[in-house]
């Protein structure tokens, strides 16, 4: 890949957001390799809205935090937004995780002592040099393109699931990342809210956002543009 | 961030509130008695001090040791002669003793004294007169009470012109010229509780030996004590050997009665110290738990992108949060504490500022020191565990 002078990859416009080769990850469990994914290779174009599905034990859940760099790969090759996250620490990857990734949890991961619009502006605090006003700004904007305008003093625990997950979604998006990367995002909501869920999803993906869903569910997972199959730690073609 | 930790600290402290407090207990307590015990040190200090300058910077008293025959009634000269800025060396002899009028008897310290004595100390008469030079030469029989001694003897105030037995192997009468105006003690003797006769009367009549009790020098007016009395010392010394006297001057027992109260404060402290160690231990404990409970909260964290670092740095400044607070409460406590036993002592109170920049000093080092290995911990939780904890 070429680089410019300030050794920074130059990317073109059509390389995926997500890009992942032939890659490994092995746990040592007592004298037991398991080898959660073997040799996953495939690739999020930028604003597409992908699935990411397989059946419990499939390596779904090491595929979703390898993207989301919580964890880096035994073997392999994983591009995010053009930058290679195999060889980071653990700063480094927190650095892209603050600015490339938005994460939406299955149980929400609200920070519970906090109002919804602290929530919200908690990555910005993270992500440095933007004072408390922008932050504000930002996530006041976040929270009202969720819907949630009126709930923006509440705490988690006086807002419903579905409120709350739209907190969770605000907050992925204040950001602007090149990825919001939702974890069972229905998975703790009844059809009707999770339906309403995945609605948002497909409004924010309409305004261009890169949308990547982590689900066992066969119905959220097929109500996806695209679909990438997992199973036993392979592709599944 | 560090305004935004300092009120994350702020919050979870309030989100528990009885645990916060028990925590910090070790803290407030270890600070809380630092303070006082430095505070009452530095005002029992500054009231001694205060008292000893206000009753006689302006004296020196010399007690001969072993028999030197230096110390005789020519050494006032002596002393005069080979030592700058001293007003008067005034030869004083005493002996404790019983004194009577009619019924009444009193326990007192007889003292004889020249007759330029009271002139030189400021010591003034209430009734009557002090006695002459004259009545010393002819050691007359006549005596000076203080006030204490006159208005127990004679509670209708006719001291002057009675007679009084003083005792002394055998009981003699006094003829009774003079009663003193009350005066504050210096240098440890008490004026009121005293009675005063002619230097040569005590001489003929108790002593008989040409050495004499003690010397109490009165310094020239505007002279440097401390320097008058190392001048003393020094001449002292190689005239008569350092083993022969005792020196008590204002200025000496103002450090001495210093480095007493400093030591046992310096000691005392360092005793509360500890104390503020055990607290520091119970915080590192609490820092310990919290982080253990906010797993879920750390994994959260570095989920939206909060860098080890950054982690660190919270959990640091909440532990710090968590110790200045103690030590402000403790600061408050001691200074209270302070103020209720110079009360009750009767000192002024000093605010000792040292000791509070001390403390809020050292609890901070506290929080840093017992704060880091929680912190740290925190810090290197690896992201998934943490966010998958329950």
């Amino acid at each position: 890949m070429p680089r410019n002078t300030n050794g920074k990859v130059n990317i073109p416009p059509d390389f995926p957001v997500i890009y992942i080769d032939d890659v490994h990850r092995y746990y040592v469990v007592g004298d037991f390799v398991v080898k959660a994914l073997d040799g996953v290779s495939m690739s999020v174009g930028r604003g597409d809205f992908t699935a990411i599905m397989g059946p419990s034990g499939s390596g779904k859940s090491t595929l979703m935090n390898l993207i989301g760099c919580l964890d880096t790969p035994t073997s392999g090759k994983i591009l995010i937004d053009g930058e290679d996250t195999s060889g980071l620490n653990e700063t480094e990857l927190s650095y892209i995780r603050n600015r490339k990734i938005g994460f939406v949890f299955q149980q929400f991961n609200l920070l519970a002592k906090m109002s919804a619009l602290e929530n919200v502006m908690t990555p910005l605090l993270y992500t440095g040099g933007i004072g408390v006003k922008e932050r504000r700004e930002r996530a006041e904007y976040a929270l009202e393109r969720v819907g949630l305008k009126d709930r923006m003093k509440h705490s988690p625990n006086e807002l419903s699931g579905g409120q709350k997950q739209r907190v969770a979604i605000a907050r992925a998006m204040v950001t602007q990342p090149s990825i919001i990367l939702a974890d069972e995002p229905t998975g703790a909501l009844d059809t009707a809210t999770g339906n309403q869920i995945m609605e948002l999803f497909g409004e924010l993906n309409g305004e261009g956002n890169t949308i990547v869903i982590v689900t066992h569910n066969e119905e959220i997972g097929c109500a996806c543009p695209y679909q990438i199959r997992i199973r036993d730690g392979k592709r599944e073609v | 961030m560090f305004f935004e930790n300092v009120k994350l600290a702020l919050n979870s402290m309030r989100g528990s509130k009885m645990r916060t407090i028990l925590s910090l207990l070790g803290i407030i307590i270890g600070v809380g008695s630092v303070v006082a015990i430095l505070t009452l040190g530095e005002s029992a200090t500054k009231s001694i001090t205060e008292s000893l300058v206000s009753s006689g910077l302006e004296t020196i008293s010399i007690t001969p040791m072993g028999g030197a025959k230096q110390f005789n009634e020519q050494f006032g000269n002596v002393l005069e002669q080979n030592v700058a800025d001293i007003k008067s060396v005034l030869p004083v002899n005493s002996s404790g003793t019983r004194i009577r009028s009619g019924k009444e008897i009193q326990s007192t310290t007889l003292y004889g004294v020249p007759s330029n004595y009271a002139d030189v100390l400021d010591y003034t008469c209430a009734q009557g007169s002090w006695f002459s030079a004259e009545d010393n030469i002819y050691k007359r029989q006549v005596v000076v009470l203080g006030a204490s001694v006159a208005e127990d003897l004679f509670p209708n105030g006719d001291a002057v012109g009675s007679y009084v037995s003083i005792f002394r192997n055998q009981s003699k009468r006094y003829l009774v010229i003079g009663v003193m105006e009350e005066k504050d003690a210096t240098l440890g003797s008490s004026f009121n509780d005293n009675v005063y006769i002619p230097y040569n009367t005590f001489t003929q009549r108790f002593r008989r030996v040409s050495t004499v009790g003690s010397y109490i020098v009165r310094i020239a007016d505007g002279a440097d004590a401390t320097k008058v009395g190392d001048d003393i010392t020094a001449f002292l010394d190689s005239y008569i050997g350092e083993d022969y006297y005792f020196l008590i001057s204002a200025a000496s027992l103002a450090t001495m009665a210093e480095s007493i109260t400093g030591t046992f404060s310096t000691f005392l402290a360092a005793i509360a110290g500890i104390s503020l160690l055990v607290g520091g231990i119970g915080i590192m404990n609490i820092m310990l738990v919290s982080v253990a409970e906010r797993t879920k909260e750390i994994g959260i964290r570095k989920a939206l992108g909060a860098s080890p670092r950054v982690i660190k740095g919270q959990f640091l400044i909440e532990a710090i949060t968590l110790t200045s607070m103690g030590g402000l409460i403790g600061i408050l406590l001691g200074n209270g504490l302070g103020k209720i036993v110079t009360n009750i002592a009767g000192w002024t109170f000093h605010l000792s500022v040292s000791a509070c920049v001390l403390s809020i000093g050292f609890s901070m080092l506290i929080g840093v020191f017992f704060g880091l290995y929680p912190a740290a911990k925190a810090a290197k939780l690896d992201p998934i565990d943490a966010l998958n904890y329950e």
